[in-house]
């Protein structure tokens, strides 16, 4: 069952909220399935949500004060629970934001090295 | 991050739990239509758009879990939960759950109840006003190794009013008088205590007063009578204060009446009066000394005992210039009163079956652990399926300690019952001369006692699963044919420790059953000096008005009435046969000059003539005394084998002279007409003291036991004929404490017997247990192995190979417990040597009987399983698999 996906990487936690929060900032209230069904778009099929584990990272990000929720009415007047992002959503993402860039630029230099190179560095 | 804004809303979780649980139902809902209809729109049939949305979204279950351990309170939450389904499973298996329980109710149920004494007697404070502050002070004569000795008057008015250690002193004395009343009169116990007491105690009376020191310096007659007193004779009247009762034919007026939960050291006395109410009180306030009294002192706030005690023993010094010759070299000993109420060996004694019943609860926690660690062996495949389901490691543990805890907390429950049922069967028993046992029940301390060591047990009987489970879910997953192996012996060795354990437990407590049954059996072969058999003991008390001629007189023709009743072979008076402490008193010996004055601890005693003979005490040299030694006659006395000893060491003392008191005294000369055997007349177990017996004729005590030998197997059935032979001589003189000369003496045995028979009891379950505890095991280790016998087998191993395996696996792990069990005994026998009797702490034969008894049982427990071993079929065995 794994080996069908082998070329999907697992959505990790930390990086669920970073994507989530980036969501809500772009396109304000949204329901969980809009949520998920946006973070698959963007991510072209590429990161594998399983989305029911959005719901548990939501209540952690409310709980946090990130985000907050509302009932609403859906596009098709259905209830629904909208989720928004807060001031401290906003400062989180920033955050994060700043995190993931340093991190992913610090391995984006590392891949570049040849081993040549490395061991140079470390004499 | 806020730390207090999570907790709020986990809070706030745990109280809307209803609302949000429909709430994300709710979302989960609308998201999987959502999906649906998109993907219905994408051109999936219904069917595949439904299993595609599902799909999409993963597990709802697990889901939903951590949503909900994120939302509340996780622990509180999961805790209810988790007892729910505790007792759901515990009620799928009613086999297991019942004996479970049952076997931890009734070890949790005998803890509580033998700590409900341990609490009643020595744990809870004594009912006075700051008890902690309450001593007893004693004169101490070191070089007569006395420690507690009773103090002269005037001692404790020089200790009062020098020391600084204490606020305030107050002395007592114990005795017993005869009350008189129009029709009848009889014996009541009394104690005549200084004013003072009760305001040192901090005790009012219930109605009246407490007579003043004016008063008592007056010698007025007054008293205060117990509740119980002041029921049984005025039926609770309000009239009772200021009512007179006639002691000793004198009247006193009653000024007050005292709580009816009142008593003091173990007096349990009807009628408290005033000290100065003691015969010849002015003569006897003068000594200085050793004297009558008993002392309890309460310290000043913020002054420890040593401090008193160092104080204590520097007035000592001091007041030796002041005291005779005689009367020197004495210290003062201060004792806390709560140890004083009960002696060092019963304190022993009590925590030492404190300590057992621990051990049988521990060895019961130790039976229930193993049976519950070979169920979760067999529950793999149900934790196996709630893992895969989504549970965590530690919910899983979580889940096994809440089953173990449940178990522990319904065993809790009906264990409190048993220990109400224990404290009943306890109360019955009267074990002996326990101070504070009408105190006995199950209040808070107690209750709190229980919930403790239920919940210390829960957490002991699941630990062991718990640990096995959480080592094997490390374990990858899919290996369902490791079944029995690899976790196989996690769990055997486990169970293995315990079996040890419980075995080594239960020698522990069997030397200790058997070493006090060999002192009790010691104790019992003593030979008490007399023979009491088809004895009939009764007492007796004449007028106090009565002149000793009169007195004399009227005893000598109550035992000539007696003496010819059919039935009776022949009747002696003692002024009392069983005796408590003696103090030490002087005594002179020798005349002509050459007198020796010492101290010594005897007891002195009026006797009839044939008193000797009719309680079959051998003359050892001399004569029995006669009707020769009337009033007038010159003073004899006879003596018993340990006071020749000991003054007169070596020589014959028959004809030799003493007198009581220091040589100057002007008391009379007693000549040794003979020696009888040694009495032991203070207990069974306490070497005779020196005692010396006068003629009853010559001093004729006021109280009297009257010692009637008679040829029926049941003494009492005479009682009848022997009250109407008394009241022929003395119309109204009381009979009373009827019973016979064995009771009497077994009363001697009724604390040993009691703390023996609770230890045998003990010990008899905890072998059990550790016979059922290896049982269980070597039954369970056949069943895991049934292929492994079935593969030796068809190798070739004969039936008896395979028996002497089982056999010997159960033996290794039986003589492993018995060797540490050994080890303990020889450690905590040396401890508790006070209790014995007889015997050493190391009593070889006790250790070998007790050894030889554990093997039987052990090889009987694996004697069963073993048999199963042997018919294992090869061929079925090897198809289990």
């Amino acid at each position: 069952m794994r080996n069908g996906h082998a070329d999907k990487a697992d959505v990790l936690q930390g990086t669920l909220i970073l994507l989530v929060l980036r969501t809500l900032e772009a396109l304000g209230p949204l329901h969980g399935y809009g949520i998920a069904r946006r973070i698959e778009q963007i991510s072209r099929e590429v990161l594998q949500l399983n989305q029911g584990t959005l719901y548990p990272a939501l209540l952690r990000m409310e709980q946090e004060g990130w985000i907050a929720s509302k009932w609403g009415a859906s596009e098709k007047n259905r209830k629904a629970k909208f989720y928004s992002i807060t001031a401290a959503g906003r400062r989180r993402l920033a955050k994060e934001a700043e995190d993931w860039r340093r991190m992913s630029s610090t391995i984006e230099r590392f891949l570049g090295l040849d081993p040549g190179n490395m061991a140079e560095e470390r004499g | 991050m806020s730390w207090a804004s999570v907790l709020a809303a986990r809070l706030r979780g745990l109280f809307e739990h209803k609302r949000l649980e429909r709430e994300l139902d709710d979302e989960v809902l609308f998201h999987l239509e959502m999906q649906i209809e998109d993907n219905l729109k994408a051109g999936m049939n219904p069917a595949e758009a439904r299993y595609a949305a599902l799909r999409s979204f993963g597990g709802i279950e697990p889901m939903k879990e951590r949503h909900r351990e994120r939302r509340a309170f996780a622990l509180v939450e999961a805790m209810a939960q988790d007892i729910r389904y505790a007792v759901r499973t515990l009620r799928k298996s009613p086999g297991f759950t019942t004996s479970c329980v049952a076997v931890l109710a009734l070890a949790i149920g005998a803890n509580t109840a033998m700590f409900s004494v341990l609490n009643a007697v020595l744990l809870r404070p004594l009912p006075y006003r700051s008890p902690e502050q309450l001593v007893m002070l004693w004169t101490e004569i070191p070089s007569q190794n006395l420690r507690e000795g009773r103090s002269a008057y005037w001692n404790v008015e020089q200790w009062r009013s020098q020391s600084k250690s204490f606020a305030d002193m107050a002395v007592f004395d114990p005795g017993s008088v005869t009350l008189t009343s129009a029709d009848k009169a009889e014996q009541i116990s009394v104690v005549r205590i200084a004013p003072n007491l009760f305001s040192l105690l901090g005790v009012q009376p219930m109605q009246g007063r407490i007579f003043s020191a004016e008063e008592a310096e007056q010698r007025q007659r007054l008293a205060l009578i117990s509740h119980r007193f002041w029921q049984t004779r005025f039926g609770g009247s309000r009239d009772a204060v200021g009512a007179t009762v006639e002691l000793d034919g004198v009247p006193f007026q009653i000024v007050g009446i005292l709580p009816a939960a009142f008593q003091f050291a173990q007096l349990n006395a009807d009628v408290w009066e005033p000290h100065t109410m003691l015969p010849d009180w002015e003569a006897s306030r003068a000594v200085r000394g050793g004297g009558a009294w008993f002392v309890v002192g309460r310290l000043q706030p913020n002054v420890t005992l040593e401090q008193a005690q160092a104080e204590m023993s520097a007035i000592a010094r001091r007041l030796e210039e002041q005291l005779p010759a005689s009367e020197r070299n004495r210290g003062i000993s201060v004792v806390p009163l709560s140890l004083q109420l009960t002696g060092p060996r019963s304190r022993l004694a009590l925590w030492m079956l404190t300590g057992a019943v621990c051990c049988v609860l521990l060895i019961a926690a130790t039976n229930v652990a193993s049976l519950s660690l070979a169920r979760s062996a067999s529950r793999e495949r149900e934790i196996a399926i709630r893992a895969a389901l989504g549970a965590s490691q530690p919910r899983i543990v979580r889940q096994l300690l809440a089953e173990s805890l449940t178990l522990a907390v319904m065993s809790g429950l009906l264990g409190v019952l048993v220990a109400l049922g224990g404290i009943h069967v306890i109360l019955a028993l009267k074990p002996g001369d326990l101070a504070r046992l009408n105190e006995v029940g199950l209040d808070l301390p107690v209750l709190g006692w229980a919930l403790a060591i239920c919940l210390l047990t829960g957490i002991l009987v699941g630990l062991a699963p718990a640990i096995t489970m959480a080592r094997r879910n490390l374990r990858p997953s899919g290996q369902e044919g490791g079944r029995g192996i690899a976790g196989g012996v996690a769990t055997r060795r486990i169970r293995r420790a315990l079996v040890v354990t419980e075995f080594a437990l239960a020698i522990i407590l069997l030397v200790g059953a058997g070493l006090l049954m060999r002192s009790l059996w010691s104790v019992e072969n003593v030979d008490p000096g007399f023979r009491p058999e088809r004895v009939l003991s009764v007492q007796l008390s004449t007028p106090a008005l009565m002149s000793a001629a009169q007195r004399a007189d009227t005893y000598g023709r109550v035992l000539e009435q007696v003496e010819s009743l059919p039935g009776v072979e022949n009747a002696g008076m003692i002024g009392d046969l069983l005796i408590g402490g003696n103090p030490q008193q002087m005594l002179t010996t020798g005349g002509d000059g050459r007198t020796i004055s010492e101290r010594l601890r005897y007891r002195r005693d009026e006797v009839s003539a044939g008193f000797f003979r009719a309680v079959g005490t051998p003359l050892l040299g001399g004569r029995f005394f006669s009707v020769e030694d009337g009033p007038d006659s010159p003073r004899v006395a006879i003596i018993n084998d340990a006071m020749a000893r000991r003054l007169w060491p070596g020589r014959d003392p028959l004809g030799e002279r003493f007198k009581l008191g220091a040589g100057d005294s002007d008391s009379l000369w007693f000549t040794v007409v003979g020696v009888v055997g040694d009495m032991r007349r203070q207990g069974l177990e306490y070497e005779p003291i020196p005692q010396m017996f006068e003629p009853l004729a010559q001093n004729p005590s006021r109280l009297a036991t009257l010692l009637v030998r008679t040829s029926m197997d049941d003494p009492l059935r005479m009682l009848g004929a022997l009250e109407a032979a008394v009241r022929r001589v003395e119309k109204h003189a009381p009979l009373y404490g009827v019973t016979t000369l064995e009771k009497r003496l077994g009363g001697f045995l009724t604390q040993r017997r009691f703390q023996t028979s609770l230890l045998i009891g003990f010990s008899v379950v905890a072998l059990l247990m550790a016979a059922i505890g290896i049982y269980a095991l070597i039954q369970y280790s056949i069943a895991t192995r049934t292929q492994e016998i079935g593969i030796r087998m068809a190798v070739g191993a004969q039936a008896g190979d395979i028996f002497r395996m089982v056999i010997s696996e159960g033996l290794k792990l039986s003589l492993t417990g018995l060797v540490l069990g050994l080890v303990g005994a020889l450690c905590l026998g040396r401890a508790g040597s006070s209790l014995l009797f007889g015997v050493t702490a190391t009593d070889p034969l006790t250790f070998i009987a007790v050894s030889l008894l554990l093997i039987a049982v052990a090889a009987a427990a694996c004697y069963f399983p073993a048999r199963r071993a042997m018919k294992v079929e090869p061929i079925v065995a090897l198809r289990q698999e």
